[in-house]
């Protein structure tokens, strides 16, 4: 069955601007903006000569010595890495749950079905809605927290934006799930539950060469090894995210089988919603 | 031509590991031809809104086969030429009328002017809501706005499911002049609905749909049993006793210049009526009774 990229895209701007009006939303929005206004009323930074003398948090001094500005502003950086990295993907656990649900209400999915939409197209089309939501709540905060932080210090750092793209690419396999949840039970409820699952079982998947170890050798760590082996490395990313922020080198490979791994999580998942979503009957 | 043509239809729903199995749809047969305006009727559970979602592809049939416009449901070029109203259909609250219309317009691959749609925001009666969000509007705005879904695009084929549902009286004339403007244009109509007097008054082809069957198929007038007795009112001033001595029974309660005229025998109603006429009565009006679709659903159900 082939799809249009034509309908996928109509799907998502559908999805979009639908979001506009929900209340997770504008909180979502309104949340990233409280944070970026806290920044950039609350925070202080002096900068000398491209050195950061001082730094005060509403008037309350959090960094003494001079130090340069973005050296000395990577502990920042680092902490909203990890901030946006996990605070936006379950964010938009909760934020997105019922997106899907919404679309098989009934009423409105024996509609969709009966316009030249096919349910790959749907299904793609809801996905891809969900992720730009995603993307561009992260990078909308990312990228204020960059720029308020360049407009004190003339120092523009990239971490935050990159925290909140890989924040989107560890959310693929995240939502893909929440997806085919959907598809099995037409619930927000399931599908965050579902989503939250996955976000946990991300994290410990990441740490799971530190965790095996307290498994006893032999059935109970492999069982272990393997349940853990297909997700996707959800705290892995995060680490990436961390180090791009402390100014540290990224191993491109790992970085890409991290990624890799994740988006074919997220296919594996997808794949699975649409087989649920084509034999169902509405 | 056949707009619709269904062979050996048959859905079966089952559920958890094939468990309280139900059939809704058993061997169904149907063809109805391009252009016909087809009432589709039957008893809650019959498998009216089983057989519709299966003509769109909402629901796969477990056996048998099902022909849009000479095509498979599940070709989205066919489904591009088809119109449908759900029964209970639901629209995004946050959105106006014209988005959601400019939103299925894309899906539908169709390029209208704003202009055109708010014409046919009009043409539906939601002229002046045209730009509010469709959250607050009430059960017959929505469903005016359904109507402006599915005739978007004058299709082809318009299927639709209890299209005057929740219209107050005005209403529903407004919408049996849309539906007549695009039987006009060559349109086929299925109409699925409980309401007999407006599938009556819009279709010309009838279909009762029975456990899951097609029980009684073809135009009204074919299916229609002769009538029981005939209504007959006479001008005021008749003498009673006298219409009565013709074979007329004054049983109408309320309407003392309306009488009945037991038995479908058209000679001896003539005769009745000569001998009224002899005794000075003048006809007024004269209607056949149990010959309406209410009358044919009856039988069929019974049957």
């Amino acid at each position: 069955m082939t799809s249009s990229p034509g309908n996928v895209l109509a799907v998502a701007r559908d999805l979009l601007r639908e979001a506009r009006a929900r209340r997770w939303t504008l909180a979502l929005l309104a949340g990233v903006t409280a944070l970026l206004l806290l920044a950039a009323f609350g925070l202080e930074l002096e900068v000398v000569d491209g050195a950061l003398a001082a730094s005060r948090f509403f008037g309350r001094p959090s960094h003494g010595g001079i130090t340069a500005a973005d050296v000395a502003l990577r502990p920042l950086f680092e902490a909203v890495a990890y901030m946006v990295f996990y605070g936006g993907t379950l964010f938009g656990v909760l934020a997105c749950a019922d997106f899907a649900p919404a679309l098989l209400a009934p009423g409105r999915i024996e509609h969709l079905l009966s316009l030249p939409v096919r349910r790959a197209e749907l299904v793609l089309g809801t996905f891809l809605g969900v992720e730009l939501l995603v993307l561009a709540g992260a990078v909308y905060g990312g990228l204020g927290l960059a720029l308020i932080v360049a407009a004190k210090t003339g120092v523009f750092g990239w971490a935050p934006v990159a925290a909140a793209a890989l924040g989107a690419v560890g959310f693929t396999g995240v939502y893909a799930v929440m997806m085919a949840a959907a598809m099995v039970a037409r619930s927000a409820a399931l599908s965050a539950a579902a989503g939250a699952v996955v976000w946990v079982a991300g994290i410990v998947a990441g740490n799971r060469a530190a965790i095996a170890p307290l498994f006893e050798p032999g059935l109970a760590r492999a069982v272990f090894l393997a349940l853990t082996a297909p997700l996707p490395r959800l705290s892995e990313l995060g680490r990436h995210a961390a180090r791009v922020a402390n100014g540290l080198p990224l191993d491109p490979a790992q970085l890409a089988v991290q990624a890799g791994g994740t988006a074919l999580f997220a296919a594996a998942a997808l794949a699975v919603a649409l087989a649920l979503f084509e034999r169902k009957d509405f | 031509m056949l707009a619709i043509e269904a062979k050996g239809l048959t859905k079966r729903y089952t559920g958890a590991f094939g468990r309280n199995a139900q059939d809704a749809l058993r061997g169904l047969d149907l063809a109805i031809p391009r252009g016909a305006a087809f009432g589709l009727i039957g008893p809650n559970g019959a498998g009216k809104t089983t057989f519709v979602k299966a003509l769109l592809g909402v629901v796969h049939p477990t056996a048998g086969e099902v022909r849009l416009l000479g095509g498979a449901p599940s070709d989205p070029r066919i489904r591009a030429r088809v119109g449908y109203l759900p029964e209970r259909l639901r629209l995004p609250p946050a959105w106006t009328p014209l988005e959601i219309l400019e939103s299925v317009s894309r899906l539908k691959g169709l390029r209208p002017r704003t202009a055109d749609l708010l014409a046919l925001v009009e043409d539906v009666g939601l002229a002046e809501a045209a730009r509010r969000r469709t959250g607050g509007f009430s059960k017959g705005m929505k469903q005016r706005l359904g109507l402006a879904v599915a005739l978007l695009g004058e299709p082809d084929l318009l299927v639709l499911d209890e299209p005057t549902d929740g219209l107050d009286p005005l209403g529903r004339v407004h919408v049996r002049s849309l539906l007549a403007r695009a039987l006009a244009r060559g349109a086929t109509l299925l109409l699925n609905s409980h309401l007999l007097a407006e599938t009556e008054r819009v279709c010309g082809r009838i279909g009762v749909l029975v456990k899951g069957r097609i029980v009684r198929e073809g135009p009204l007038e074919a299916l229609a049993p002769p009538p029981a007795a005939w209504r007959v009112r006479f001008e005021p001033g008749a003498d009673g006793a006298a219409l009565q001595a013709a074979g007329f029974t004054n049983g109408v309660a309320g309407a003392e210049t309306t009488y009945r005229f037991a038995g479908p025998d058209a000679a001896a109603l003539n005769a009745a009526l000569d001998r009224a006429r002899a005794a000075g009565a003048l006809l007024a009006e004269l209607s056949p009774e149990g010959t309406d679709l209410e009358a044919v659903y009856a039988q069929a159900v019974k049957a």
